[in-house]
């Protein structure tokens, strides 16, 4: 089991350091400097993410509260999921009959993980399990997202470019989320999880037009359901890391 | 007859029971009957209210005329066990209810119905189904709406959730939104709540009866439906604040009302006091009638003959009269002597009154009115032009030796220009009721009042305001005479022609000797000197002197040459 929220409600860890590109100093030296986190500030926009500055007090602990970090990813992770279902759609209203093509989702790369099916079970994972378990779900996607979004431009579809911008920033706030997460994670001091990334290990959708329409459409669907499950349990997280507020959940 | 009977009723028998079999088996074949197998059903949709049960509904087919049972067949995605509906009655007819523990979400449910009576079956079309996508909650509860008593009045709305979805832990996320109306609008207002159970409404309408109903949403699903409306009434609590607002409102009214006829009455001095009366142009012998008749020369005339009053007492002052004495011979002598004495005053007083305009009558009249209102304010005004022109002491002298070379002082009583303003010799007269005056040089052009004096020195100007009789000097000789020139031969000297209308002349009472002129004062007329004084040269045939009814003297013809 990892640490529970209850010692990490109220206070993160007070060395903050840029996301991207700073590796871990060692203990005995710990700068403090102005963090980013790097989560987006409304849900919906269809533009990139934007960076959200973080302050931190090192000697006082004035830190930000963790349930406002969780209401930034849940911002990020509903996001996601918005645009994924956004995507299907306008695949499917071209070529609706691609989408009764597809196999089952139970082939996704990502069923081995074994994630809940139903509320009881989701709700009796501690916060961390939860975390650890959105972290792996995001891992597994980053490189299929990569394959989609590059393979977007050459689609044989009607609305090309419509597709090409949404993919991208799939791609885009799903790194986003994934980095924020890791670091996050890394502040509570959660252990590594049972949950092990599978990454996507395909390098093209396919030789023909119609198989390549085909496994963009699949590929899709299966990061839909994917994307709906991180944004359950972060909002799940997020209630959990809100318990003053009711008025978050 | 009875075979005929018999074989008639055997034959129709026969047909009717052969139409009866027709119809049998037409009626089997159609199924008209009733039995059938049944139609093809057609799934509707599937819902989730909470995400933790989700119901089908489905659409029945013919049912072909028997008793049709209806089943559904549903499997998971991974697996290819098919399953039956495990409850067909909680959600009502052609329904099936999944209860939470036959639910699992983020799984897809492939799911058909069949229709099934003695004579066959038929199967819908399969639907997938993952309970992730069909989430609809049930609408928002107890929907109250109250008044509440801050600073300001303000409606308080509050719900709460539907009763089966668990938004505590999180597991499902729903967004409220409200309607509102008044009683008697006919649009309702769109207000979004987010994720709180209550919302403020801010100053509602004193008096009025408002509608509320919200409905909710899950963070990827559908809306619910509406709740039941919740009313509120809003008592008139501004009353009194209105009441207050229109007595001020009438009190003002009042007071302006009271500003305006005090104002009405006192127009005049109102007016006078915003809207000052712009004074005239205070140019002495400026005649604003002559300037609406647009007779120039006459206007002109008039400014030129402003005077040249003699100052009051000032030491300084030149001579300014002309002294007309007595020099038979060419050595006439005309020396200024300064009288000092304000003999013009009465010429100059007058002068505004003594003259009118030919203008038409209605202008005539306003002018006179004028003249008389500004008659005193001109006559002061007048007399201390005069006495500015009098006074000059700018001018140097020309020195030349005779005195009588010095030019008049010209007629503009703002400026005078250097060489005129020196005084002239006096004119004296034997009679010690000369009045004074200064000569006027002749100006060129009339437009030029204060510039461009003519150089030319003589002594003694005369002038005649009657246009057409003007004896005017024309110069002075070597030897100090005047040399006087009626006006109908100025043309050829190019010579001004001057509109004096002197206020400062005197009036010629007499010739005597016929070269002894004889001024006389009292008379507002511009006088005229006629007659070469001293001087043999001059001589002025056929002009004389005469006086004409206003006491202007008048040319005549000039008979001595003796002098």
């Amino acid at each position: 089991m990892g640490l529970g929220f209850e010692s990490h409600l109220g206070c993160l860890a007070t060395d903050w350091r840029p996301v991207l590109g700073v590796s871990p100093s060692p203990p005995a030296l710990r700068p403090v400097l102005l963090g980013r986190l790097r989560f987006p500030v409304t849900p919906y926009e269809t533009s990139g993410s934007e960076d959200v500055l973080l302050l931190s007090l090192f000697v006082h602990c004035h830190c930000v509260d963790f349930g406002d970090l969780m209401d930034r990813a849940v911002q990020l992770s509903d996001k996601v999921h918005f645009l994924s279902t956004s995507l299907k759609s306008d695949l499917d209203y071209h070529l609706p009959a691609v989408g009764k093509k597809i196999p089952h989702l139970s082939l996704c790369h990502t069923s081995p993980l074994k994630t809940p099916m139903d509320k009881n079970q989701v709700l009796s994972l501690s916060e961390s399990e939860l975390l650890s378990l959105v972290q792996s779900l995001l891992l597994s996607w980053t490189d299929a997202l990569l394959l989609l979004s590059s393979e977007a431009s050459s689609l044989p579809h009607p609305s090309t470019s419509t597709i090409q911008v949404k993919a991208k920033q799939l791609r885009e706030n799903s790194d986003t989320l994934g980095t924020g997460l890791s670091r996050l994670a890394h502040k509570m001091g959660s252990s590594s999880s049972s949950y092990i990334p599978l990454r996507y290990t395909e390098n093209s959708l396919g030789g023909d037009d119609d198989s390549r329409l085909v496994n963009f459409h699949f590929l899709l669907s299966c990061f839909r359901r994917d994307s709906h499950k991180i944004d359950n349990f972060l909002k799940i997280l997020r209630c959990r890391a809100n318990k003053q507020k009711p008025d978050m959940c | 007859m009875e075979k005929g009977f018999a074989r008639v009723w055997r034959k129709t028998g026969t047909r009717l029971t052969l139409l009866y079999l027709l119809l049998l088996l037409v009626g089997r074949m159609n199924g008209e009957a009733g039995v059938a197998p049944p139609g093809k059903p057609r799934l509707i949709n599937c819902r989730s209210p909470e995400k933790e049960t989700f119901t089908c509904w489905w659409e029945p087919g013919s049912s072909g005329g028997l008793p049709t049972s209806y089943t559904l067949f549903y499997r998971k995605e991974n697996s290819d066990v098919v399953y039956e509906c495990p409850d067909y009655i909680t959600a009502g007819d052609n329904s099936c209810f999944f209860d939470k523990n036959h639910t699992s979400i983020w799984v897809n449910y492939n799911i058909t119905v069949v229709a099934q009576n003695a004579l066959g079956n038929a199967s819908s079309d399969p639907m997938d189904v993952d309970v992730m996508n069909i989430v609809q909650p049930h609408h928002p509860e107890n929907v109250t709406v109250t008044l509440m008593q801050g600073e300001n009045l303000y409606l308080q709305v509050k719900w709460q959730p539907p009763r089966m979805a668990d938004t505590r832990s999180g597991w499902i996320t729903l967004t409220y939104e409200l309607l509102v109306k008044r009683e008697e609008d006919d649009e309702w207002e769109e207000y979004f709540a987010g994720l709180q159970k209550q919302y403020q409404l801010f100053s509602p309408h004193p008096g009025e009866t408002y509608m509320v109903k919200v409905r909710c949403k899950p963070d990827h699903g559908y809306w619910s439906e509406w709740s039941a409306t919740a009313y509120v009434d809003v008592p008139d609590y501004l009353p009194r604040e209105r009441s207050v607002w229109m007595l001020l409102a009438v009190f003002s009214a009042f007071v302006f009302l009271i500003f305006m006829w005090v104002l009405a009455l006192k127009k005049n001095r109102v007016k006078h006091c915003l809207l000052p009366p712009v004074p005239g142009p205070k140019i002495k012998g400026f005649d604003s009638c002559l300037l609406k008749m647009e007779k120039s020369e006459e206007i002109f005339n008039g400014l030129i003959g402003l005077g040249f009053r003699p100052p009051s007492d000032s030491g300084d002052l030149l001579v300014d009269y002309l002294e007309v004495s007595e020099s038979i011979q060419s050595e006439s002598r005309h020396s200024l002597s300064p009288n000092g004495k304000d003999q013009v005053k009465d010429s100059v007083a007058d002068h505004s009154g003594g003259h009118l305009c030919d203008v038409p009558a209605i202008l005539a009249e306003k002018c006179n009115k004028e003249m008389e209102a500004q008659g005193d304010v001109q006559t002061e005004e007048s007399l201390e032009t005069v006495g500015h022109l009098a006074g000059n002491d700018n001018h140097t002298p020309n020195p030349s030796a005779a005195s009588s070379n010095q030019p008049c002082v010209q007629e503009s009583p703002y400026h005078v220009p250097e060489e005129s303003k020196q005084g002239l010799d006096p004119v004296t007269w034997d009679n010690d009721e000369l009045s004074s005056y200064r000569g006027n040089a002749p100006v060129h052009g009339k437009s030029h009042f204060n510039s461009e004096y003519v150089t030319e020195r003589w002594q003694g100007c005369l002038q005649v305001t009657k246009p057409t009789e003007y004896v005017e000097v024309q110069k002075v000789n070597q030897e100090n005479t005047l040399i006087l020139k009626p006006k109908a031969e100025e043309e050829m000297e190019d010579f001004l022609q001057l509109g004096l209308r002197g206020q400062d002349y005197s009036k010629v009472s007499e010739l005597v000797n016929d070269h002894i002129l004889l001024l006389e004062r009292g008379s507002t007329t511009p006088n005229t000197y006629c007659g070469s004084l001293g001087s043999p040269v001059q001589q002025q045939p056929k002009q004389t002197l005469c006086q004409g009814p206003n006491g202007y003297v008048e040319t005549f013809t000039v008979q001595s040459s003796s002098y």
